[in-house]
């Protein structure tokens, strides 16, 4: 089959899936109370009375258009008809679909913890949020995915060549480790230790002013509070992606390649590394959590691929051993460690809100878990986890066809 | 995967069995994945760290509770801990003293102390099992974990016990029968792999957690939530299994000798399909309690009391206090703090130990049970 084809029909095989999951979120959705659909859908500033109602406290709710006595607010009742409230499900989940699919996510509320906190109480529309914060997480997963492939390849690799090894044993424990520790904590434990070796103890301030080592590694993208020196120009700021690309590494790259002056490349350069440098210890903790099923996959096909007859052959023929290793067996075993990196990565994916938490990063994780606090935020609770759902299928068609790509006996299809 | 008809157990490096009538083909296999995971140490220590937690499981109702007294402070239901500092203590079974003192625990007013305030005394010494107001109202964390062990190990039985069952149900059908039925089945189970588990869980508990207060409504929904999230992993592995055990010739025969399909499934496929599925099991033991903390952590209130005893959430309380009150507020105002580390060190420990058990067992039982990898 060419590969085109293939990738058409793997993309006509997702539609179903996604419905299928814009499905289930529906029938969540539709489980909520009226107040949150209207203040949802139409945002607060168009919401005659999800927002400010004017009807009696506990009739705005769920008990108000089914059963009970009529809410007798005019503007309630346009507010359902206008949105559709009072038309069969059926009708309503063609709506929902078509408004997802549009990419019409709705509103965030202005007065939920997320909105408060993350943009000074205005009410945004849900896709331009998460085109602010987007950028963020997938600069953090595509370190720790390398982090992750430059620890597990090799380790892996070893741990099968000196099976039952002192080697294979402590990686094992290790790998386990990192799947019972509880990341939250092992993240928490991080940050403490950076704050006591970088700023000189507990007692420093948890965001000072001052240029400190820790202020340096703490693994946030520049919060308002916490500009180092004030340097950071206002479009690398937070929730104001409005340089070229919204990734913070990427743009200050650019920035420092089109400098008009010497003095101002250096500035970028330098805030293109220290970006990196504050995501390296989430990153490390969110590979620390996720390596140790990959690291068992690598290990285990690595053992298969060390009994085949074409390792054989090459030990036979004088090939050396390290070139064995590297080169015949590593090799064939990377098939499978493609394989893994797909089945893990909802895993994966789904640890980053505690990180984003603990450590401050302004991505996606971290909008989730504002929007989950006690004035929840429907809105951008649904719309972040269909945008992970969006993240982990095709990430699991890119490695299907990567797999293809890597193994030349995998027929498509 | 598993043979049926076990070759000689000699051969693959089995204990010898007794000589003379042959055995029976599962108890033979039975005793060879025990002797295999005899074999192993990690195993053995993994086993060793669980039969220690059901023990402490079994003898927790037995554990004295902090006083035996019921501890309640001011405030509102919604937030008991608004009013801190304002504390009624009195024996249970008696009317409370004051109509201002509200339940914190209302359903199980024993289980443990709700009070963590340090700034009012310091945290409390180590191996201290009292709570009075000499002590200072001190969240007591021994018997928090002790009594939370029950909570922990059987909601995660539960959970995964569910979950495996509708994923034997689903995958063994889907499997077996094929065809459409085949389709509709690993389709629908595609849409639940999809969403990230921990996502699926918040999404759910955001929209039905406060559907039904309450102990049982509570623990109901987290239960449902978590068996939503669980199922489809098995229906995957288990319908790949029976694929490759159907083709297998034990099931020809029994379909020639005339056997019907429910037979067929129950008798012969299911049982030897079911290897991967414990693999799998002992694997999602342990993230239950993890998954637990990290939904308190985010900030749900999904238990019906803060200081519900259940190992995730005491552990993520325990965090979230001693770190943002403890570190950077606490220490902040005395310099001469000592560092409560043992609020992070005891409830941490006792999660990873239990998901460091479950995975030894697991990996343990995989070497066991699969044979490319014994060797």
């Amino acid at each position: 089959m060419k590969l085109w084809i293939y990738i058409v029909r793997r993309l006509l095989l997702l539609i179903p899936v996604i419905i299928g999951v814009m499905t289930i979120t529906f029938v969540l959705v539709s489980a909520l109370p009226t107040s949150v659909h209207i203040l949802a859908i139409l945002g607060p500033t168009k919401a005659p009375c999800g927002y400010q109602p004017t009807c009696a406290p506990g009739t705005i709710g769920s008990a108000c258009p089914a059963n009970g006595p009529p809410c007798q607010n005019p503007t309630y009742v346009r507010a359902i008809n206008q949105i559709g409230l009072n038309q069969p499900y059926i009708v309503q989940w063609g709506h929902y679909i078509y408004n997802a699919l549009t990419l019409n996510w709705g509103y965030s509320d202005a007065k939920s913890f997320a909105s408060v906190n993350l943009f000074g109480s205005q009410s945004n529309p849900v896709t331009s949020i998460l085109g602010w914060y987007l950028p963020y997480t997938l600069e953090l997963a595509a370190l720790s995915l390398m982090i992750i492939l430059l620890l597990a390849i090799p380790i892996g690799n070893y741990s099968a060549v000196y099976r039952n090894r002192p080697f294979d044993q402590s990686a094992r424990v290790l790998s386990f480790s990192g799947f019972a520790f509880p990341g939250f904590l092992l993240a928490v434990l991080v940050l403490y230790a950076a704050t006591i070796f970088l700023s000189g103890g507990v007692h420093a301030t948890y965001c000072s002013t001052q240029s400190t080592a820790f202020n340096q590694w703490y693994g946030s993208w520049p919060v308002k509070e916490c500009l180092i020196n004030s340097q950071y120009p206002t479009w690398i700021g937070q929730h104001q992606a409005t340089s070229p690309t919204g990734f913070p590494t990427v743009d200050a790259v650019i920035n420092a390649l089109i400098a008009p002056n010497a003095a101002q490349a250096q500035q970028n350069w330098y805030l293109a590394a220290n970006s990196i440098q504050r995501m390296i210890l989430p990153a490390l903790v969110i590979a620390f959590g996720s390596i140790a099923l990959i690291l068992r996959f690598v290990r285990n096909s690595m053992l298969e691929v060390m009994n085949l007859d074409f390792i054989r052959t090459a030990r036979s023929k004088g090939v050396p051993e390290s070139r064995v290793i590297s080169y015949h067996a590593g090799r064939n075993s990377l098939n499978v460690t493609v394989t893994v990196l797909g089945l893990t990565f909802a895993a994966f994916i789904a640890g980053f809100p505690v990180i984003e938490d603990v450590f401050g990063l302004n991505g996606i994780g971290l909008l989730l878990v504002y929007s989950v606090q006690p004035t929840q935020d429907y809105g951008l609770i649904f719309a972040t986890t269909l945008l992970f759902t969006f993240i982990v299928v095709f990430a699991n068609l890119t490695v299907d066809l990567l797999y293809a790509a890597l193994d030349p006996r995998v027929r498509l299809g | 995967m598993v043979d049926a008809q076990p070759a000689a157990p000699e051969s693959s490096g089995g204990p010898p069995l007794p000589k003379g009538r042959r055995p029976n083909p599962q108890i033979a296999q039975l005793k060879r994945t025990l002797y295999f995971l005899r074999r192993n140490t990690l195993a053995l220590v993994g086993i060793g760290i669980l039969l220690f937690m059901i023990g402490v499981a079994i003898y927790s109702p037995l554990f004295p509770a902090p006083n035996d007294q019921m501890t309640l402070m001011c405030g509102t239901s919604g937030n008991p801990l608004a009013g801190s500092g304002c504390l009624c203590t009195y024996p249970i079974g008696t009317p409370p003293p004051s109509p201002n003192c509200i339940a914190v625990d209302q359903y199980f007013p024993s289980l443990i102390a709700p009070t963590l305030t340090l700034t009012s005394g310091g945290p409390l010494p180590l191996g201290s099992i009292t709570n009075t107001p000499e002590n200072g109202y001190f969240y007591n964390l021994e018997a928090g974990l002790v009594k939370g062990a029950p909570w922990s190990l059987g909601i995660s039985a539960a959970v995964v016990a569910a979950g495996a069952s509708i994923g034997l149900l689903l995958g063994a059908t889907a499997g077996y029968l094929g065809g459409y039925s085949d389709e509709v089945i690993m389709r629908f189970t595609d849409i639940f792999l999809a969403i990230p588990g921990l996502l699926l869980l918040i999404v759910i508990l955001a929209t039905l957690g406060s559907a039904f207060p309450g102990l049982f409504g509570r623990l109901g929904i987290l239960l449902f939530a978590f068996i939503i999230t669980d199922w489809p992993i098995y229906t995957r592995i288990v319908r790949g299994q029976v694929l490759v055990t159907r083709e297998q010739k034990y099931v020809e025969a029994a379909k020639a000798s005339g056997a019907k399909n429910g037979r067929i499934l129950l008798r012969h496929i299911v049982p030897n399909s079911l290897y991967p599925v414990f693999v799998q099991m002992s694997l999602d033991v342990g993230t239950i309690p993890l998954s637990l903390g990290v939904l308190v952590f985010l900030g749900f209130s999904i238990f019906p009391a803060q200081w519900f005893p259940e190992w995730g959430n005491i552990t993520a309380h325990s965090v979230n206090t001693t770190f943002l009150e403890g570190l950077f507020t606490y220490c902040e105002t005395a310099p001469t703090c000592v560092f409560p580390w043992w609020q992070i060190f005891l409830p941490g420990l006792t999660l990873f130990a239990f998901g460091l058990a479950v995975n030894f067992l697991s990996d343990g039982l995989r070497d066991a049970l699969d044979p490319r990898l014994r060797r």
